[in-house]
């Protein structure tokens, strides 16, 4: 029964740290949602825009609103590209696609190029020298002959 | 490397190259030159690109094209986080006030929270209503920051000029007045 007891008690103080990690926090926000007038995020802009947006982001962590809902509020307000990120969906695939796409292409190129490149390079020629001339021939045979004797 | 491969690989990278510079130019051709503001530098009065905004207050948008014909416009781009939009927006006000029958007064709340936005015009006193851009593109096609913008619009929907300096507002609330 005490161990119940304990264990109940450790689940109710890490609730509200599990919930504390949920949470959105500004900073991370501000790396994530752009100035709409200065063309950086808000963590880099000290322009009026930015800090009433930095305002908005503030009230909505306050009154309890998840990290997307926030994004959500302010793409319905901004557009798209409000955000630093470009979008899941649409065009916005594309900046996400063409990249890895390319990287792909681009190792797909390279392997194809070794491939190639190894399988049509010409035999290395033969080390063997041409027959020697008979007399040339002869004349060595009498030499070792005369060695070993 | 085989001639066929490093030719097909120079030609991609060539084309590469070829279109983010087609994208560039056109990045700069059709945006920049084309606008309102820099159309009216070069002494062209172009005629108002047309846009269907929400207004402000959410009761229904408004479409400058259907505004062409009926009464001269006085356009003003501007932002509740703006501090010389406030200014300006008290002169609108005054204006509007003597001209309201006679010059349509339409305020362009541009790249803003819409709620700020909304306290700022009761804040401030403003009696024309504002339609809502939020991402700004409106404004870009008119010319892009920074703002305070105000165009002036002639009964056939021609762009007669913008506020420049202080005189430029009875100068030109005169002329639209009488096309």
């Amino acid at each position: 029964m005490s161990r119940l007891l304990a264990a109940a008690v450790i689940a109710l103080a890490l609730v509200p740290l599990a919930a504390a990690a949920d949470r959105p926090s500004l900073a991370k926000l501000e790396g994530e949602v752009m100035c709409p007038v200065c063309g950086t995020t808000l963590d880099q802009s000290d322009s009026p825009a930015a800090r009433q947006i930095e305002r908005f982001i503030k009230r909505r962590i306050a009154a309890g609103d998840s990290e997307q809902q926030i994004k959500d509020a302010l793409v319905a307000n901004y557009g798209d590209a409000i955000l630093a990120s470009p979008p899941h969906h649409g065009f916005g695939l594309l900046a996400w696609w063409v990249p890895l796409g390319g990287i792909v292409l681009a190792a797909g190129l390279l392997g194809w190029g070794i491939w190639r490149w190894s399988h049509t390079r010409e035999p290395a020629p033969a080390t063997a020298g041409a027959p020697l001339d008979p007399a040339l021939d002869r004349r060595l045979d009498e030499e070792l002959q005369r060695f070993d004797a | 490397m085989a001639r066929p491969v490093r030719l097909t690989a120079q030609a991609a990278a060539v084309a590469l190259v070829a279109g983010l510079l087609a994208l560039l130019v056109w990045r700069v051709v059709s945006q920049d030159n084309n606008a309102v503001a820099q159309s009216l530098d070069k002494g062209k009065h172009p005629t108002a690109p047309a846009f269907d905004l929400k207004r402000l207050d959410g009761s229904g948008s408004v479409d400058l094209a259907s505004l062409r014909g009926k009464k001269p416009i006085v356009l003003d781009f501007w932002a509740s986080w703006c501090v010389p939009c406030i200014g300006e927006a008290r002169r609108l006000t005054a204006a509007h006030k003597r001209y309201g029958d006679r010059i349509a007064f339409l305020g362009v709340d541009t790249k803003d929270f819409a709620p700020d936005a909304r306290a700022w015009q009761r804040k401030h006193g403003v009696t024309y209503p504002s339609v809502h851009d939020g991402d700004g593109k409106v404004l870009t096609r008119w010319g892009g920051l920074p703002i305070p913008r105000i165009f002036f619009i002639d009964r056939s929907g021609k762009v007669v000029g913008e506020l420049v300096v202080e005189e430029d507002l009875p100068r030109y609330l005169r002329q639209i007045d009488a096309s």
